[in-house]
């Protein structure tokens, strides 16, 4: 498993040495492995998906332009998280917006039954969309850092390292926030669900 | 049962396996034995699925054709320029000898050479020009005596 991941981190490293030759396919070619990653992280910080569109395609263009600097010691997911992560919080702070705004629903409902499996029960249905959405609120609740740290862990699924070195904080302090982070998911999970018992 | 309950950090880290492999079998051993603690982890477990369940979001078109017209356009990015010493040593070199040869310039205008005695200093001078006693009276007189 490790040697798959060095085979991969190998050929993407090859490409980016390319990119940064002037090989404008190559950085193509990342581009189109990592923009939806990107995209749903900026998405899910942001909250606006046209802003979120704009921000992904300002991580590419900055990530091209930053490429003489980047390092063969430093995996490109990870570094182009950075970017990203910075670009997003950037655009946060100048607009003073760091509440989580939530964006077009209908768009996720479309999307949803990609996701499911693909033959659930009624009743199963139900409850999934039901837990979804308790898991989607609790998302545009939870301070900014600990959604960060959650969806890096949880939906990039990055190692504690990759996280430290993507917000630029220490093992610590993620193991910490990503525990305040879970914790604080899993009681607006109870408030949700609570509410929806009540209702 | 395991003396040492883990708390809330520690359950998430074992949970991910990023704890170190003694606390990682240290923290199982618990959890076998902990029906409280093995709850909180089937929450984690169960918010876990909850996240692969969120729908995947994606962009909606080929980004990677945008951006790369967009290069084409674009001027290629310059390598940074070296910073090494070697890439200051000309740099370097003449700031040495710009400084070496101040020195050199100072040292034969004022160092070496003797210095000359400036005339208008003897005006206070204890001694007036001629070595005449201009002090007291008994100078003189005491000569006189004599």
């Amino acid at each position: 498993m490790e040697c798959m991941i060095s085979r991969t981190d190998d050929a993407e490293a090859e490409l980016v040495v390319r990119a940064q030759a002037g090989d404008h396919r190559a950085f193509a070619l990342l581009v189109g492995r990592y923009q939806d990653p990107v995209f749903r992280f900026v998405l899910r910080m942001s909250g606006i998906r046209d802003e979120a569109m704009d921000l992904t395609q300002d991580t590419f263009l900055k990530a091209y332009r930053a490429l003489p600097a980047w390092r063969p010691e430093a995996r490109f997911r990870t570094w182009l998280f950075q970017i990203a992560h910075n670009a997003t919080l950037d655009v946060l702070r100048r607009r003073q917006r760091v509440e989580f705004v939530p964006y077009d629903e209908d768009a996720q409902d479309a999307a949803a039954p990609e996701a499911r499996d693909p033959a659930p029960t009624p009743e199963q249905a139900l409850a999934d969309r039901q837990r979804i959405g308790m898991l989607e609120r609790a998302l545009r609740e939870l301070p900014a850092e600990q959604r960060e740290v959650l969806l890096l862990r949880e939906v990039e699924d990055m190692s504690y390292a990759e996280i430290a070195a993507t917000l630029g904080i220490g093992e610590g302090t993620v193991k910490s926030r990503l525990a305040r982070a879970r914790v604080a998911a899993l009681a607006h999970y109870r408030g949700h669900a609570g509410e929806n018992s009540d209702e | 049962m395991n003396e040492h309950r883990p708390d809330m950090i520690e359950l998430s880290a074992y949970f991910d396996g990023e704890l170190d492999p003694v606390r990682q079998q240290g923290v199982a051993a618990h959890l076998a034995a902990c029906p409280a603690c093995a709850a909180q982890l089937d929450l984690l477990r169960m918010l876990a699925a909850d996240f692969e369940r969120l729908p995947a979001a994606t962009l909606g078109f080929d980004l990677a054709g945008v951006i790369e017209g967009r290069l084409a356009a674009a001027p290629r990015p310059q390598p940074r320029r070296d910073r090494s010493w070697r890439g200051l040593l000309p740099v370097s070199a003449g700031a040495a000898a710009s400084v070496a040869c101040g020195i050199a310039m100072g040292f034969a205008l004022f160092g070496g050479a003797a210095t000359p005695r400036i005339a208008a200093m003897s005006v206070f001078d204890t001694m007036p020009p001629g070595s005449l006693c201009i002090g007291l009276e008994s100078c003189y007189t005491n000569g006189a005596k004599r």
